[in-house]
């Protein structure tokens, strides 16, 4: 969900890209640390944020008849943590405001807030929890994306009833949140089971990639070899 | 497909050749004119003059122009709609004058931004644009991630749509839970070749001595004393006439 160019006065536009500037200076602090230590995985950061930015061009049915697509913020936390994903998100929310106008260029602090700060913590946070819970890996996915999806969709309204209160801030955010629930409700269910039929087939597909990643629980639930726990 | 639509306007655009710092102080002047300036006139004039330059000097296809547009409004609609609409208790969602007000600025403030934001888009291509960020200071390594990924995309792009038409060939789309099996074969698809493809680009460079940032070739495309002149007086124009709307 992506705020446009000019829906937001200039003092909230302004106030959400200061919020988001350390979270975007960490993540390329993060970023540079790892390309100097391992200059190789700079093409790997490549890779990932193109990877998020074709995730819009794949089409996720949707019950309102239409077809919507997935964010993204949910995989792109779990495999990549969230410090590199305020950066890749960064980059991507500009590429798909110049090449896709999506989204804008004044609205990008709230932007980058939404989708590649809040979603990609909430998504991390989740599957964490739902690790140390040992809750299934299927589920924990599933919770993960899901989240991330409404967390991103929540924090959208809340900076849309913010930006236009109308007398009563509460009962905007409550506006917003009523006409973006038609579309992004049933997204977040479908990009939740999109995100486990993705790392099933991930963990078939790319095992030692998700290995390098510290993803062997997605490995565990596949083939039902209990691998050592790394930093997951 | 040879990639967006935008991009290949940047790329055939008239205006490719003059300095992106140029053209982001015209396209970004408009975008903040119209979002501090009052939607009538300046959200007006700026829509008008950002698509009659996008047409006119620049060349761009109004077509693309039109269709990329289209994108955007989809968002201002919806917004627009939210903020029409008032919940009341007992009459449930009603329309109210100040909400259709309110809903009518803040559009024509978002479709005059994003007009501005279109005619960077249509006339700069984002190689341009990283490199112009180069020379201004931003971090080198915010610039190589941003060009690794804007060239792995289109092979990408590429490489889903291949994907996607092979499925759909095979039935893959025909009810919402074969389309989910597709879309998640596709997004692995997708990430395992972005992965092997980064490998590979990672193991030629390594064997040809390469281990810091990727730099390339880029033309100096210096600043227009003249582009930059009408560029501030066009905007200044706006804003003495909505002073004078305003004031009147």
């Amino acid at each position: 969900m992506h705020i446009a160019e000019g829906f937001l006065p200039p003092l909230h536009a302004a106030a959400w890209t200061v919020v988001a500037a350390p979270f975007v200076v960490h993540g390329a602090r993060a970023a540079a640390r790892e390309v100097r230590e391992r200059p190789g995985n700079r093409l790997l950061l490549g890779a990932a944020g193109a990877f998020t930015f074709v995730l819009s061009a794949v089409k996720l049915p949707s019950v309102t008849g239409s077809s919507s697509h997935p964010t993204g913020t949910g995989f792109g936390a779990v495999l990549f943590r969230p410090p590199v994903m305020a950066l890749l998100g960064t980059i991507v929310l500009v590429f798909q405001a110049l090449l896709l106008a999506h989204g804008g260029l004044t609205t990008l602090g709230a932007n980058v807030v939404s989708l590649a700060v809040v979603g990609p913590w909430v998504a991390y946070g989740t599957y964490r929890l739902a690790s140390a819970l040992r809750l299934p890996f299927a589920v924990s996915i599933f919770a993960a994306t899901a989240l991330a999806d409404w967390s991103t969709y929540l924090t959208t309204a809340v900076q849309l009833g913010l930006a236009h209160p109308g007398g009563d801030v509460v009962a905007s955010i409550g506006r917003f949140l009523g006409v973006f629930a038609l579309t992004q409700v049933p997204l977040a269910l479908a990009e939740g089971l999109l995100g486990v039929l993705m790392f099933r087939l991930l963990a078939r597909l790319a095992p030692e990639e998700l290995r390098s990643l510290g993803l062997h629980r997605a490995l565990d639930a596949e083939d039902g070899v209990r691998l050592p726990e790394g930093k997951a | 497909m040879s990639g967006p639509a935008i991009d290949v306007a940047a790329w055939s655009s008239r205006w490719r050749t003059r300095s992106p710092g140029d053209k982001l102080l015209l396209a970004g002047g408009g975008v903040v004119v119209a979002l501090v300036l009052p939607p009538w006139p300046a959200g007006v004039l700026v829509t008008a003059g950002s698509v009659a330059l996008a047409v006119g000097p620049a060349g761009v296809d109004p077509r693309v122009l039109a269709r990329a547009a289209r994108a955007a409004c989809a968002f201002i609609a919806l917004g627009a709609v939210s903020l029409a609409v008032t919940w009341q208790p007992g009459r449930g969602f009603v329309v109210t004058g100040d909400g259709v007000a309110a809903a009518a600025g803040t559009t024509v403030h978002a479709v005059a931004g994003t007009s501005a934001m279109l005619l960077l888009a249509t006339t700069t291509p984002v190689s341009d644009l990283l490199h112009w960020m180069r020379s201004r200071g931003v971090p080198e390594v915010v610039v190589d991630v941003a060009g690794l990924v804007y060239r792995l995309l289109f092979v990408l792009l590429r490489t889903a749509e291949a994907v996607r038409a092979a499925q759909a060939a095979r039935l893959g789309y025909s009810s919402p839970a074969a389309t989910m099996r597709s879309a998640a074969g596709l997004a692995a698809a997708v990430l395992t070749r972005a992965w092997s493809r980064a490998r590979s680009l990672e193991e030629g460079l390594a064997g040809r001595g390469f281990d810091g940032p990727l730099r390339v070739v880029a033309a100096d495309r210096p600043s227009s004393p003249r582009f930059v002149a009408a560029s501030l007086s066009g905007l200044a124009l706006v804003v003495a006439l909505s002073a004078v709307v305003v004031l009147r």
